[in-house]
Order: structure tokens, then C-alpha cells, then sequence
């Protein structure tokens, strides 16, 4: 019989503390929010909702990074770095071919967005392969840096984009509190990577476009990025998995070999 | 300071390996050189104008000399970001936002003062964001780049440190590209429509990445028996500093950034992007 | 028993009791019971079948091995050097600055850190927070005790096999361990590489004394440097352990078939067939071949002539940048020569026009087969099964038969239980073994491999040697690039021998002997 090195339960003291948040956010929820103070010329009241579960949700992520048993071994960081690196040529690639190409297929925003999830192939990537606090932030960025220095239309502001979209896988990856690395996370945290990568877009790039457009943009961004970046990555975790590349690392150890 | 015995004379450099170039620009500090880029980028990255952005890009040119690079060194670099600049540009004069006296017509497109403009502001920004990286990438050897960063920006060593590693074993890989491309084609793989190109590429890139994965844990193996990774201290052998040039340099970057962005705000055609 | 900087140096002593060892992603124990005591300045050499955990017990030495909650598998017993557990030994001494354990590895590509010489030995010394000043002049140190070539600016880029692993051996020997463990070190070299490598570890441990654990396949050459041979057994403990005649005598004959090349027991060769047997049908013929590969504007290798008749077996030898490989890619019909005629006779061709690099890649499967050096350069599905059936299927058979040629082959090289594995996960003999049933599995009549026995232990050598006898007495005809001497004097009808890109005219004319 195989014996797994992890814990498979949660223990009592992380549920407790995780409740914190969750309680936080349902008592927000249920008190309501002060209609007086104004954010963007909506009344707060209006917005009880959407604060009830950035509260719920961001305390919940910062949990997760806070707690998640995140010891980076040598053998995880090098893997990361070849992941970043494999990374940034992909990214080099497909920022040499993006303008002919996105030209060609007449794609305009907002539906240059159905190819957004390439560019987060890598951090959801890393964060499937390594499953260390920090691993979708890390390749994502230095896969960009390496793209940056490769040489590509956009020059270094690539670098600011591979940070935030990491951020958006890790914020998915830290609120499962790094426990959970299925198909099914894997396709929320390529959507997390999508949503922060489109709303970067529709601000920087494409502020002249009409709300409703913007909308559909970063809909299009998430809807591509869960599929993929977020089934994609999952697949080529699993058939990395088993021709046994990653038998040093957590992800290989949940591939068991008899 | 201690500077390290002086090593033999130098070996030709191997391909791809940056040479180091003769220019005052060209022996400053990688990490200056990359906040500099990154200002750069940054400051340009806000606005899209022609005032701007041609003037940051004169200002680059005009300290070209100093970056020892050769005229051919430097088209063949830039070259890439000439080409996807100028179709850009051309692209946006064509189609882009028409304003003014029409120029041309051709057909349904029309070029006009207000597009051509914006197409060669846009030609002008890739060009002036740009400029910078090239020249880093030309005249830098990625091992004293991640001394700078781990010196001079005391970012932590050990990251760094295992991004190098990695990209040192990606340059030996070239050879095994080869080699699986040679190998797919004796197992009876190839041509065989575009569908089945993309397949194939696709497999032979997984392939390489299944090598490059497993060589990498053989590395961390031989980093690790070296040391690596296992006390928070480490010293450097090679020296990296900020030397006045360096900081003379990051005061130019400023200093491109800030006039441009002044030429631009003058000229009244500045218009922050963001917001 | 902490190390001060005074120990820089100190042989070690190793005390195993008990030790064993279970990687995480597997559930049999890779070693277990393993006690065994070195005194310092020992030399042992560690022998064993393939699987029988070697290697984990240097890793182990080394110090690399977690077994903790976090680590990567678990550990019984204990493993000393000094007294001190391998692991801890290992954090202290770089706390303290030095180091108790240099680690050399079997492949060369793997080893180097950085991307200049000098640079690539400072690192160690860099994570062991050397002062600045002192670095340098260790540096020196370590590459002149293993006699390097070249300055400390050279790109490793540009370094040979064995040039790296003598960087390797240089960047272990600067931190002046006390043990010094190499994991089949000269694997992956040619023999020259292998001997100068051998040269320096032998001036090596003389000059510091260090004990020093080995693992190699060819015993031969290192029987005279080491004082104590250990045989360990898969998932078991030792079971021999004493000086290297006695143990020799003892299990000699077991080991070898177990695969070591045991020195006294050759490995079993074919015998030769009968003088004065007439060759098949001319299947290629070479005039004036050169070829020449991305990079450098000479050409790899030229003037090349040579014919190739089914039913014969010709090698081609040479030292290391001879030209082999880059002749035997032109010979597959994967690259187009870049000079000279290179033609495919009838027999070979069945119907296609003569130059074979123009024929496509489906049609090419069928007529030459082509063995790579690396055999994971070759895999390209997901299972055994499915991989030999990729060759079949991309020349059009049928289902049925597809099933059946796959059914044989994995018979025939006694594949069968691996059916279902990944070919990644295969060990090196199997994956030899599956890259030459891949190249058979569409019957071609020219057979090219790119050094077939480099790196494989004595069994799969004799197969490898049964195999290929084999299938030139069924009229394939084969072309084999080799180092190996002893493959050549099994094997080859014709000899073909270059040197630094050109045929050797010095060489002994392979007509003078018996055939």
C-alpha cells in the first residue's frame, strides 16, 4: 500500500483561523454597509455584496499564504527557473507572431482577448508543477523578464504584466491554501491569472473603449485563460507527471508509481 | 576594493555570448543600465504621442555612440523591433483614428494627418521603449547581470541565482533541438499538412521540455552538493558596484524620461493613458 | 563534533548501521540494513546491478537525502561521517565554511552552474561565504590539481564531456572535502575523456588523501586504485564487502551476469559467421560525402567514401569530433550532404529516386532505421506499446498487423512487462532496448545507430551485440558509429576510421584482418 508524505486532513487550527475572514465577510453581509460614504458615485450600501466577499476572499487568500508549509527546496526553485525559462521563449515566440497574427484573424479588442490565455500558460504552470507558496508569481515574472530580454515589441513593460497575471493565479492557488491542484483548480486559477491580465489591458491599453465592451473584454480574457492556460497547464502537468520528470517534487509524489 | 587576479586572455566569444562592448555605456553597471530601461518603459508606457516619444528616441540615439555597439551589431538587434515597429505603425496609420487634412486615399483606406501622426508615434514609442533592452541585452553578460541584481539590489541570491543556472543549461539545449528534430524525422514524423507540423512541433517542444526539466534536477542535485541553498549568507566572488558612471547614467535615464515627457506636455499633445 | 576551518581537508570516516532509504514515489525500499564502515582515506568502490542503490547512497553520503515531513522520502537507520548525521554534517560545514563531501555526477551537461570556467568553481565557495579575497586563489588551486586546459574566462559553453566533469571534479575539490564521492563519473565519457579523468582523480586523491567512494560499471580500470570493494543488493543491504581480488573471485561470475563488466570475465560475443560469405545487394553508396552541420562554415567531415552492402556490418570509428555522428545523420538520410554524391541502391530505395535525405519521412522509415545516442531523443508516445507502433502506423499497415509486429518486437527484446510504461521511466538498458526495437519495428533493410553501447552494462552489450549479429545474417545491413573497440572486434565486417573529419589513411586496412 502507498503512503502519501503529506497530511491529507486539515488541521483544526487552520479551519479556525480561516473561519476568521469567512465570519467577517458574512457579518458585513449581514449588518449592511453605511449608505452616507460614496465610492465612485455608487453609495456604499449598494456595494455590501462586493465588499462582504473581497473581505471573505482576500483574508481567506492571505491565509493561505501565510500558513501554507512552503519550504522551497533547491530542486523546486532550479525546476521553476527551467520552467520560467521554457517560459519566456514561449512567450518570445508568440510575441514575435501576435500583431500579423491577431491582424490576420481580424481580431480586435475586445476579442483579441480569445488568445489572451497564452500569455498565462507558465505562471499557472509553475504553480501545478512546484505547489509552493509563490511558484505562479515567480515563473511568471522571470519568464517575462526573459522575454523582455530577448527582445519584443512591448519592451520591459511585459515585466509588469508577467507580475500582476502571476499574482492573479497565486491569489486563486493561495485561497485553496495550496491544497488543491486538480483539473478544477487549475482552471480557476488560469481564470484568476485571466481576470487580473484583462483588467491590466482595459486600463493601460484600452481605456477608450465603451463599458460594455471593456466588460466583454475581460469576460473573453477569463473565459480564455481558464481554458487555456487553465486546462492546458493541467494537461501538460499530468503528462509531465508521468513519464517521471517530477518524481523530486510534490506534484510527481501525487503521481504515485507502484 | 580587491579586484580578482587578472584571468588569461580571452577566448573568442562563443555565440550568443555578449561580447562586452568598448563604449563608457557599455561597461557601466548591468543593473543601471536595467533601471534605466525599466524607467524608461515605464514613463513611456503612459502615453501615446508623437512628441514624446520621438523625443525620448532622439535623446537615445544621440547617446548611441557611447554604447560601443557597431552599426551592424545594432541593426541586427534592432532589427526585429524595426520590423514589428514599422508594420505597427503602418498598420495604425491605414486604419487608425482619422483626423485633419486627408493625405491619401486609397480605396476604402485613408491615410490622414491625424492617423499617419498616431502611426508614427507609435513606431516612435516601440522604438524609444525598446532601445534600452536591446542595448542591455547587447552589451551584458547575463552572470554579471545577476551579480548586480543580487549585489547592488540585494534581491535574494538564491532565486537569482537558480534563474542563471537554468538559462545556462537552456543554451546547451539548442544542440538537442537538433538532434529531436533529426530524430523525428527518422521515426517516419513530418510533413504531413500544417495540422500535423503543429503537432509534431508541439511534441518536440514537450520533448525538450522533458529533457530540461529532468537535467534541471540533476543541476539542483549539483548545486546542492556545492552548497547551494543551505545558509542564508554567501559571499560574491565578482564585485558589483554603483560607480559614478553608473549613477550619471541612471540620472540621463531620468533625465530622457523627464524631458520627453515635458516636450510632450508642452507641445499639448501629452495624454496620460491610464484613468 | 563541529568543523572548524582547521578540518578543511580531513579524510573522513563513513559509518553506516542499519541505513536504508525509501523515495517517496516509490513504495519498495531502494536500500535497507546497509552497515558498512570506511576508516579515512579509504578508497571503496560500490558495485551492484542497476537499481540496487548506488546512487542513493552517495546521495546519502552527500548529505542531500531529506527525510523529514517535508523531505522526499524516508530514512531508517543512520548514516555518520565523523560521527556527525550526513545532513547535519552538511549545514554545519557550510555554516563553518568549508566542506565535508564533493559530489561528482554521471552527466557532464548537468554539472555546470555557470557560464565561465573560473566562475563555475567559485561557486561553491561563493555559498560557503569564502571571503572575497580568498576565492580566487582557490580557484586557481582546483583547476591546476586537475591539470585544466584553458583559463578561467573560457565559456563552458565550448568544454567537451570530459572537460566538464573535470571542471566538476575542480569545483568539488575547492571546497577541500574529506570524502569524495563519484557517481559513475566517466558514464557518459569516450574512453579518452575517461582516461584523462581517471588520470586526475588517481593524482587527486594522492595529493589529498581524501577517502573516496566510486560507482562504476567498468571495474577494470579502477581495481588497482581502490583498497575495498562493496556489493550492495537491490532494495537489501551489502552482501560482499573486502579486498577487490577476494570479492572478484568470489562473485565474479555473479556480477557479470548481473551486467558489471567484471575484469577476467569477457562478455559473451556471437560467434563470427562463415569466411567467405558474399554480400547482399549494394544498399548505399558514398563518394566523396561531406557534411557539414549548423554553426561552423567547415564542414563536420569530408572526403568520405564508402559502400554499404546488406548482410555486412560496417563500423566507423574515430576519436571524439571526428566527424561520426554528422556522417551518420547524412547516411540515415536525415540531413543532405553537402558535397559529393551519396546514392541509394535499388534494393534500398524500392522505387524512390536515389538520394535518400530527399525522400519523405514516411517512405524514409520504411528503408533506413535510425538509433540515436540519446534514446530519449527518439520517444515520442506515451506507452511502450504505443511507441512501436508509431513507425508502423505512419507507414500505412493495417491494424491488425500494426498489433502484430509490436506483439513480436516486445517479445523479441523481452519488453513485454513494460507494455504500459512510459518510455521516460524506463531504465538506460530498456531504453536502448526500446529505441532499436523502435528502429525494427518497420523492417528496414539499412540499420544506422549513433553508438549503441555507450553507457550500457555488460548484459544489455551482449544483447545489443546477439541482436544485431542477428540481423545481418537476416541481410540488413547496418552501419554502427562507435568508440567501442570491443563492439568493432565482435561485430564489424568493414572498418571505416576518421580522424579530425577525414578518413584516417594510417589506419591498419580492416582487410588485413581475419575475417
Amino acid at each position: 500500500m502507498s503512503t502519501t508524505v503529506e497530511r491529507q486532513t486539515l488541521p483544526v487550527r487552520l479551519l479556525a483561523v480561516a473561519a476568521v475572514p469567512v465570519a467577517a465577510g458574512a457579518l458585513i453581509w449581514a449588518v449592511g454597509l453605511p449608505p452616507t460614504p460614496s465610492l465612485f458615485g455608487t453609495p456604499l450600501a449598494d456595494l455590501t455584496v462586493e465588499a462582504a466577499l473581497v473581505v471573505a476572499l482576500g483574508g481567506l487568500s492571505a491565509v493561505g499564504a501565510v500558513t501554507a508549509r512552503s519550504r522551497w527546496r533547491v530542486v523546486d526553485l532550479v525546476v521553476a527557473s527551467v520552467l520560467a525559462v521554457v517560459g519566456g521563449l514561449f512567450f518570445w515566440g508568440v510575441a514575435t507572431v501576435w500583431d500579423p497574427v491577431t491582424r490576420a484573424l481580424s481580431l480586435v479588442p475586445p476579442s483579441s482577448a480569445l488568445l489572451a490565455g497564452l500569455w498565462m500558460v507558465p505562471g499557472v504552470l509553475g504553480g501545478l508543477v512546484i505547489r509552493k507558496r509563490g511558484a505562479a508569481v515567480y515563473v511568471e515574472l522571470v519568464a517575462a523578464v526573459i522575454e523582455a530580454l530577448l527582445g519584443n515589441v512591448w519592451g520591459f513593460s511585459t515585466v509588469y504584466y508577467g507580475l500582476i497575471e502571476g499574482l492573479g493565479a497565486e491569489f486563486v492557488l493561495a485561497l485553496l491554501l495550496y491544497r488543491a491542484f486538480g483539473p478544477v483548480p487549475a482552471v480557476l486559477a488560469g481564470a484568476g491569472a485571466g481576470l487580473a491580465g484583462g483588467l491590466l489591458d482595459v486600463t493601460v491599453y484600452y481605456p477608450d473603449l465603451a463599458g460594455g465592451a471593456k466588460a466583454g473584454y475581460v469576460a473573453l480574457a477569463v473565459l480564455s485563460s481558464a481554458v487555456i492556460a487553465g486546462m492546458g497547464a493541467w494537461a501538460l502537468t499530468r503528462a509531465l507527471a508521468a513519464t517521471g520528470a517530477l518524481a523530486s517534487l510534490a506534484s510527481g509524489r501525487a503521481a504515485q508509481r507502484v | 576594493m580587491i579586484r580578482p587576479g587578472a584571468p588569461g586572455p580571452p577566448d573568442p566569444p562563443a555565440a550568443g555570448a555578449a561580447p562586452p562592448g568598448r563604449g563608457a555605456i557599455a561597461r557601466t553597471n548591468p543593473v543601471a543600465k536595467l533601471l534605466v530601461s525599466l524607467l524608461i518603459s515605464l514613463v513611456l508606457l503612459l502615453t501615446v504621442d508623437v512628441v514624446t516619444a520621438a523625443a525620448a528616441l532622439a535623446l537615445e540615439c544621440l547617446a548611441l555612440p557611447w554604447c560601443g555597439l557597431g552599426a551592424r551589431a545594432l541593426a541586427r538587434r534592432a532589427g526585429a523591433l524595426l520590423v514589428a515597429g514599422g508594420s505597427a505603425g503602418l498598420v495604425a496609420a491605414l486604419v487608425g483614428v482619422d483626423g485633419g487634412a486627408q493625405l491619401a486615399a486609397v480605396g476604402p483606406v485613408t491615410v490622414t494627418q491625424g492617423s499617419l501622426l498616431s502611426g508614427l508615434a507609435v513606431v516612435a514609442r516601440i522604438l524609444a521603449i525598446g532601445l534600452p533592452g536591446v542595448v542591455l541585452v547587447a552589451t551584458t553578460d547575463p552572470t554579471d547581470l545577476a551579480d548586480g541584481l543580487g549585489q547592488v539590489l540585494r534581491l535574494p541570491a538564491t532565486p537569482v541565482l537558480a534563474a542563471l543556472a537554468a538559462l545556462r543549461l537552456f543554451g546547451v539545449l539548442a544542440q538537442e533541438w537538433q538532434d529531436l528534430a533529426h530524430a523525428r524525422r527518422a521515426r517516419g514524423l513530418g510533413g504531413g499538412g500544417p495540422v500535423g507540423r503543429v503537432r509534431d512541433v508541439l511534441g518536440q517542444v514537450f520533448a525538450l521540455l522533458v529533457i530540461a526539466v529532468r537535467r534541471g534536477t540533476v543541476l539542483a542535485m549539483a548545486m546542492e552538493s556545492r552548497g547551494f541553498g543551505a545558509a542564508a549568507r554567501r559571499t560574491w566572488a565578482r564585485p558589483s558596484r554603483l560607480r559614478p558612471g553608473d549613477l550619471a547614467l541612471l540620472a540621463g535615464g531620468a533625465a530622457v524620461a523627464l524631458t520627453a515627457t515635458a516636450a510632450g506636455v508642452a507641445a499639448g499633445t501629452w495624454r496620460l493613458l491610464l484613468g | 563534533m563541529a568543523s572548524d576551518p582547521g578540518d578543511a581537508g580531513r579524510p573522513v570516516a563513513v559509518r553506516a548501521r542499519g541505513w536504508g532509504w525509501r523515495h517517496a514515489t516509490r513504495t519498495a525500499w531502494a536500500l535497507a540494513g546497509v552497515d558498512l564502515d570506511v576508516a579515512p582515506g579509504e578508497r571503496v568502490l560500490l558495485l551492484g546491478p542497476s537499481g540496487s542503490g548506488k546512487s542513493t547512497l552517495l546521495a546519502g553520503l552527500a548529505g542531500l537525502l531529506d527525510g523529514g515531513p517535508d523531505g522526499t522520502g524516508e530514512q531508517a537507520g543512520e548514516l555518520l561521517l565523523d560521527g556527525v548525521p550526513a545532513r547535519e554534517a552538511r549545514t554545519r560545514a557550510v555554516a563553518a565554511g568549508t566542506a565535508r563531501t564533493g559530489l561528482v555526477l554521471q552527466d557532464p551537461l548537468a554539472q555546470t552552474v555557470l557560464a565561465r570556467c573560473g566562475d563555475d568553481v567559485a561557486f561553491g565557495l561563493e555559498n560557503h561565504a569564502v571571503p572575497p579575497d580568498r576565492i580566487w586563489p582557490r580557484v586557481d588551486a582546483a583547476l591546476r590539481a586537475v591539470a585544466f586546459p584553458y583559463a578561467r574566462d573560457r565559456p563552458t559553453a565550448r568544454l567537451s564531456g570530459g572537460e566538464r566533469q573535470r571542471l566538476a571534479l575542480a569545483g568539488a575539490l575547492a571546497l577541500r572535502p574529506g570524502l569524495l564521492l563519484l557517481d559513475e563519473p566517466t558514464a557518459m565519457l569516450d574512453p579518452e575523456g575517461a582516461a584523462l579523468l581517471r588520470e586526475q582523480v588517481v593524482a587527486v586523491l594522492a595529493a589529498t588523501g581524501a577517502t573516496c567512494v566510486l560507482v562504476e560499471h567498468r571495474v577494470a580500470p579502477w581495481i588497482a586504485l581502490v583498497d575495498r570493494v562493496v556489493v550492495l543488493a537491490p532494495g537489501g543491504g551489502v552482501i560482499a564487502d573486502g579486498a577487490p581480488d577476494d570479492v572478484l573471485a568470489a562473485r565474479g561470475a555473479q556480477l557479470a551476469a548481473q551486467g558489471v563488466w567484471v575484469p577476467g570475465c569477457p562478455a559473451l560475443s556471437p560467434p563470427r559467421p562463415a569466411a567467405g560469405r558474399s554480400a547482399g545487394p549494394s544498399l548505399l553508396c558514398a563518394r566523396g560525402v561531406a557534411v557539414r552541420r549548423p554553426g561552423p562554415p567547415a564542414p563536420a567531415v569530408r572526403d568520405v567514401d564508402v559502400d554499404v552492402h546488406g548482410g555486412r556490418i560496417t563500423c566507423v570509428v574515430g576519436p571524439n569530433g571526428s566527424g561520426k555522428s554528422s556522417l551518420a545523420l547524412a547516411l540515415g538520410g536525415l540531413v543532405t550532404p553537402a558535397a559529393g554524391e551519396l546514392v541509394a541502391g535499388p534494393a534500398l530505395a524500392r522505387g524512390l529516386g536515389p538520394q535518400p535525405a530527399r525522400w519523405r519521412p514516411r517512405e524514409l522509415v520504411t528503408r533506413i532505421g535510425t538509433v540515436f545516442q540519446d534514446p530519449q531523443h527518439q520517444f515520442v508516445a506515451r506507452t511502450c506499446a504505443d511507441e512501436l507502433a508509431v513507425g508502423p502506423r505512419r507507414a500505412g499497415l493495417a491494424d491488425a498487423q500494426v498489433r502484430e509486429r509490436v506483439a513480436d518486437l516486445l517479445d523479441r527484446l523481452r519488453l513485454a512487462p513494460l507494455a504500459r510504461a512510459n518510455p521516460f521511466t524506463l531504465s538506460g538498458g530498456e531504453q536502448r532496448r526500446l529505441s532499436v526495437a523502435t528502429a525494427l519495428a518497420t523492417r528496414p533493410r539499412l540499420l544506422v545507430l549513433d553508438e549503441p553501447t555507450f553507457g550500457q552494462d555488460a548484459r544489455t552489450w551482449a544483447e545489443l551485440v546477439r541482436l544485431l549479429a542477428g540481423l545481418r545474417d537476416e541481410g540488413t545491413g547496418i552501419v554502427a558509429v562507435t568508440h567501442d573497440e570491443a563492439l568493432v572486434d565482435a561485430l564489424a565486417d568493414d572498418v571505416l576510421r576518421l580522424r579530425a573529419g577525414r578518413p584516417d589513411v594510417d589506419a591498419v586496412p580492416a582487410a588485413g584482418r581475419a575475417r
